[in-house]
């Protein structure tokens, strides 16, 4: 199962945002048994929050986020903006359900790495998840 | 018709009085050439007898020509001649029929001729020749004529130029009715039908009285005029068409941002679940869970599958709301009922409510169970526009501007309607709630009911201080039993 190339020796963390409990324990579920290690937060003003000061003691770095575009608070659309001037944002992958084309435009003109329509196969996005972060990684060498 | 008449009226007075002038001076000229004629003749017949009686008295004496005189007379009773002196007394045989100052002029040996009336009426030419006696006494011959003919002539001239008239009036009558009928009244009675139609919005029928006089040039303007009117409506139906085409597309369009929202808010509302499920699903397919894991991911299965159940429900409920049975409900009794089903949950919440009834028994012609479930949306949202503590009100009472309604407040003081969402709030899937807390549809599928009782909901709202709904129904007067 283990064959993400960490560069040090704790496992990749992943931040989901999400504001359906079911669909966060969901992916929360699944991501952890890909061997990523998870941080979750249910709006998008807590995910501008948590990338910007880090995960509780700012020890751990989040190296993909994952966010739905819908979520009260601050929508996914609103924190991509505001990340937007920001070269060390991790990548991020929107989830959207509206899946018209406009939207899907909007979240990479503003700097999203990937977006995916919900619903989704599980197995495509821990796929997407590990293919972004090996990208990332490959980048950084 | 009245024109008609009037002018009718005023030529025949015009006629009248000129034929009346005329006959009034042709009788006075043919009297007076009458007059003349008769006055000659009377000389003449007087200086014949004068010369005869002058020539008798001279040779055969006094007697003898005033006999001559009286046995001429004999011959024409109407032409009367006797012998006068001048100076004779009153009461002698010889004096004149007239005063002898009326006679001064017979003293220069002139003719005089004299109109005079009898005490019974009758009408007299005297024509007087005078002469002297061998003495100088100044005598003459009087020659008396009645004018009965004059006046009988008269009264026949008088009698034709009335019948005359008469004529003149009753031709000029019928002449200006026929013609005025022809000339004035049918072209007037056109023109009227036809301002009448286009007074009425009538464009359609063109009229040609035809004729150059003013009524014809009245027309072609009035023609004149239906044209322009015609080619204004004309341009005026043409807009109007093209603002209701520009609205049906706007409606269509309408309809289609709609579908393009109901269609978007399902997405969301289901394909979240749908996520949840298939991704667990996957999971215990993969057959690398434990079992308490696999059960925990089929329970997941079995909620999601419920809270899309439930969101299909609330849509059916939402575009299938047309079966309603309508009874008489009574308002105040249906309140309380609410307020008892919402009890647990306002328990749960710690919020206190407040019911104020009228103490009159209001009644709206309803169905109980959507009025119910209107009624329960509207409070629900408010019960979760507060979240925990709060007094939530219902008020019921007639409107006050309109006493055929009866209005039912709801009001919250809870965190209150962004203006921004404000004109959203009726939309099918608005809402501002957590994911899974509402779908969107309970105020919108509450206003589609009251459409439907001929109501309507107003909302009142200010952002933090709270939101009241004011939903007015038309009241029934329980009269008609239907």
């Amino acid at each position: 199962m283990n064959h993400l190339t960490p560069d040090n020796q704790r496992p990749p963390c992943v931040l989901i945002a999400e504001d359906d409990q079911a669909l966060r324990e969901l992916l929360s579920f699944a991501m952890n048994r890909a061997g990523f290690s998870v941080a979750c937060c249910n709006n998008g003003k807590r995910l501008l929050e948590i990338l910007e000061n880090g995960i509780d003691d700012a020890s751990t770095a989040v190296d993909i986020v994952i966010t739905d575009l819908r979520m009260p608070a601050l929508s996914g659309l609103e924190v991509l903006e505001a990340l937007f001037d920001r070269p060390e944002r991790p990548p991020i992958i929107c989830m959207t359900a509206f899946g018209d084309a406009k939207t899907h435009q909007a979240a990479i003109r503003f700097g999203a790495t990937h977006t995916i329509d919900k619903p989704f196969d599980i197995d495509e996005m821990i796929d997407l998840v590990r293919a972004v972060y090996n990208y990332k990684n490959s980048q950084k060498e | 018709m009245r024109l008609t008449l009037r002018i009718t009226a005023a030529v025949t007075l015009g006629i009248i009085l000129i034929f009346s002038l005329y006959s009034y001076l042709s009788i006075q000229r043919e009297r007076e050439q009458l007059k003349k004629n008769l006055s000659r003749e009377a000389r003449n017949l007087g200086q014949s007898l004068l010369f005869i009686v002058t020539d008798l008295w001279e040779t055969r004496g006094e007697k003898v020509a005033i006999s001559f005189l009286r046995r001429r007379n004999l011959l024409s009773p109407n032409l009367q001649a006797r012998w006068v002196w001048i100076d004779a007394e009153i009461g002698t045989p010889f004096r004149p029929l007239v005063l002898q100052s009326e006679l001064s002029d017979l003293s220069n040996g002139k003719n005089l001729s004299l109109l005079v009336s009898s005490d019974d009426g009758h009408d007299f030419l005297l024509t007087y020749i005078p002469t002297k006696d061998l003495k100088g006494r100044l005598g003459g011959i009087e020659v008396r004529e009645s004018m009965d003919e004059l006046h009988g002539y008269v009264k026949e001239s008088l009698r034709r130029s009335a019948m005359v008239v008469a004529a003149a009036v009753a031709s000029a009558l019928l002449l200006m009715t026929l013609l005025g009928s022809i000339w004035i009244n049918r072209p007037v009675r056109r023109l009227r039908e036809q301002a009448e139609r286009i007074g009425s919005g009538d464009f359609s029928a063109s009229l040609d009285i035809g004729g150059r006089d003013e009524l014809g040039k009245l027309a072609s303007s009035i023609e004149q005029m239906r044209g322009q009117l015609a080619a204004a409506k004309e341009a005026d139906d043409e807009a109007t068409r093209e603002q209701i085409e520009t609205l049906e597309k706007l409606r269509h369009t309408e309809r289609l941002a709609t579908l393009g929202q109901l269609s978007a808010g399902m997405a969301h509302e289901l394909g979240t679940p749908l996520n949840v499920i298939s991704g667990r699903a996957k999971l215990i397919a993969s057959e690398e869970l434990s079992l308490q894991e696999a059960t925990h991911s089929a329970r997941i299965i079995g909620e999601q599958a419920e809270r899309m159940t439930h969101i299909m429900r609330q849509l059916l409920d939402y575009a299938r709301r047309g079966d309603i049975s309508k009874q008489r409900v009574v308002v105040a009794d249906l309140l309380s009922n609410v307020v008892e089903m919402l009890h647990p949950i306002t328990n749960k919440q710690r919020i206190e409510i407040e019911l104020n009834l009228p103490t009159e028994s209001y009644q709206v012609k309803a169905d109980l169970s959507q009025l119910q479930q209107v009624l329960l949306n509207l409070a629900m949202n408010g019960i979760q526009a507060m979240g925990r503590g709060g007094k939530l009100r219902l008020d019921l009472d007639l409107h006050p501007e309109d006493k055929n309604q009866l209005r039912i407040s709801i009001t919250d003081d809870g965190k209150g309607i962004s203006a921004d969402d404000l004109p959203h709030i009726f939309d099918p899937f608005f809402t501002t709630k957590e994911v899974g807390q509402g779908t969107g549809l309970g105020l919108s599928i509450a206003q589609g009911m009251v459409s439907e009782h001929d109501g309507k909901i107003e909302i009142d709202s200010s952002p933090g201080k709270g939101s009241c709904f004011r939903l007015s129904l038309p009241l029934d007067s329980g009269e008609d039993d239907a």
